[in-house]
């Protein structure tokens, strides 16, 4: 089972050589491209497939050409349709989420807030957010 | 300019910057609003919702946009694993406000592009649509009231967290009707304000064991799971601070 994950992530990791992109840039063209790895068997599990969206940034200076490419997602939009699915999923799903430890931001000039509706505590927020704005006018 | 309105059970701010911007763009996004709200509340016994909840009112004699809801609501159940359910809380009765906010912010948004609007925000109750650039955006601190865990820079966005520090909503896992255990807030960005409202709801609902897995594998729309441990799993592609 380890084997064909490892497989799959190689396989698509190879393509994606570090480049240098130090050079005064001429010429500099962004792709984001999507790209699917096969499916792949993972045992009694069932199937996954890996699939990368990758920025690629091509710098042109005269005749010199510099390719970077940044993966900038990773899905795992086909996984094992297994009972015993949630305890796999544990395995293999957390390398690909970052992970840090919860504590509070600097505010700087946040202008809106995001989070659930609690009538009086957002209406709170809401004018919080528009004296804020107002002292910018 | 900056207008808040207390509609659909929740403070509603539309934030145009551009003074130029005709303000009756924005009676008419707040119109819409409360249109919405006389048509969707289950807290006002004449509405369509409630009035189909009494078996007075056929869903296919509804208005249009309450079958567009519904079919998008039976839509968010499928994709969601049954975790977003607008018939969560009772099997009998249909309540799809966890999708008419979201939906309705969208159309809100569609109203002031066609106007021709091209700078805005509009926050309903802490889901939010942004456009045109240059926008800063907190994620509520969910032990913490005055402070935020995130800071997001972003141009064109919809944000939609949910979480159980607030009492205005519960969250049930419809599975088993009870309120999900050790997630404590689920923040979703994407393109669109219902789709990310409902994955937000799903995966608060999916509770700590499935919620971080399981948005490892949206397509076009990016999560932030905080768990009650304290630790914050983000897909890759999550935005930030520039």
């Amino acid at each position: 089972m380890r084997k064909a994950i490892t497989a799959v992530v190689a396989a698509v990791a190879i393509g994606i050589p570090v480049a240098d992109a130090t050079a005064a840039a001429r010429k500099v063209v962004t792709v984001t491209k999507t790209v699917t790895g096969t499916q792949a068997q993972a045992s009694r599990w069932g199937y996954v497939q890996v699939t990368l969206v990758v920025k690629k940034t091509t710098t042109t200076v005269g005749t010199k050409k510099t390719v970077v490419r940044k993966l900038t997602a990773v899905r795992v939009p086909v996984y094992p349709n297994h009972t015993d699915r949630s305890v796999y999923i544990n395995q293999q799903a957390l390398p690909w989420l970052k992970q840090e430890t919860l504590a509070a931001q600097l505010k700087g000039n946040v202008q809106l807030i995001s989070g659930a509706t609690d009538t009086s505590y957002a209406f709170n927020q809401s004018l919080q957010a528009a004296l804020l704005a107002a002292k910018k006018v | 300019m900056q207008r808040v309105e207390h509609v659909m059970g929740m403070p509603i701010l539309v934030d145009v910057p551009d003074d130029a911007v005709d303000e009756r763009v924005v009676d008419d996004v707040f119109g819409w609003f409360r249109w919405v709200d006389r048509v969707f509340s289950t807290y006002k016994s004449d509405s369509e919702i409630s009035r189909i909840n009494r078996g007075e009112l056929e869903v296919g004699d509804a208005d249009q946009c309450v079958v567009t809801v519904l079919g998008l609501c039976e839509q968010a159940r499928a994709t969601t694993d049954g975790y977003f359910d607008a018939r969560a809380s009772s099997p009998e009765l249909l309540d799809p406000s966890g999708l008419v906010k979201g939906w309705s912010v969208d159309r809100a948004a569609a109203l002031l592009d066609s106007a021709g609007v091209r700078r805005y925000a509009v926050n309903a109750g802490g889901d939010l649509v942004v456009r045109g650039g240059g926008w800063t955006i907190g994620i509520q601190h969910p032990l913490e009231r005055g402070e935020v865990a995130k800071v997001l820079e972003v141009g064109d966005l919809a944000v939609a967290t949910s979480a159980d520090y607030a009492r205005g909503r519960h969250v049930l896992d419809p599975h088993t009707r009870r309120p999900p255990v050790g997630v404590l807030s689920v923040t979703i960005t994407g393109p669109g304000l219902a789709t990310a409202d409902a994955y937000a709801t799903a995966a608060f609902a999916m509770g700590a064991d499935r919620a971080p897995h399981w948005t490892a594998r949206l397509e076009g729309y990016e999560a932030m799971t905080i768990l009650a441990d304290g630790s914050v799993l983000s897909t890759p592609g999550f935005p930030g601070a520039a």
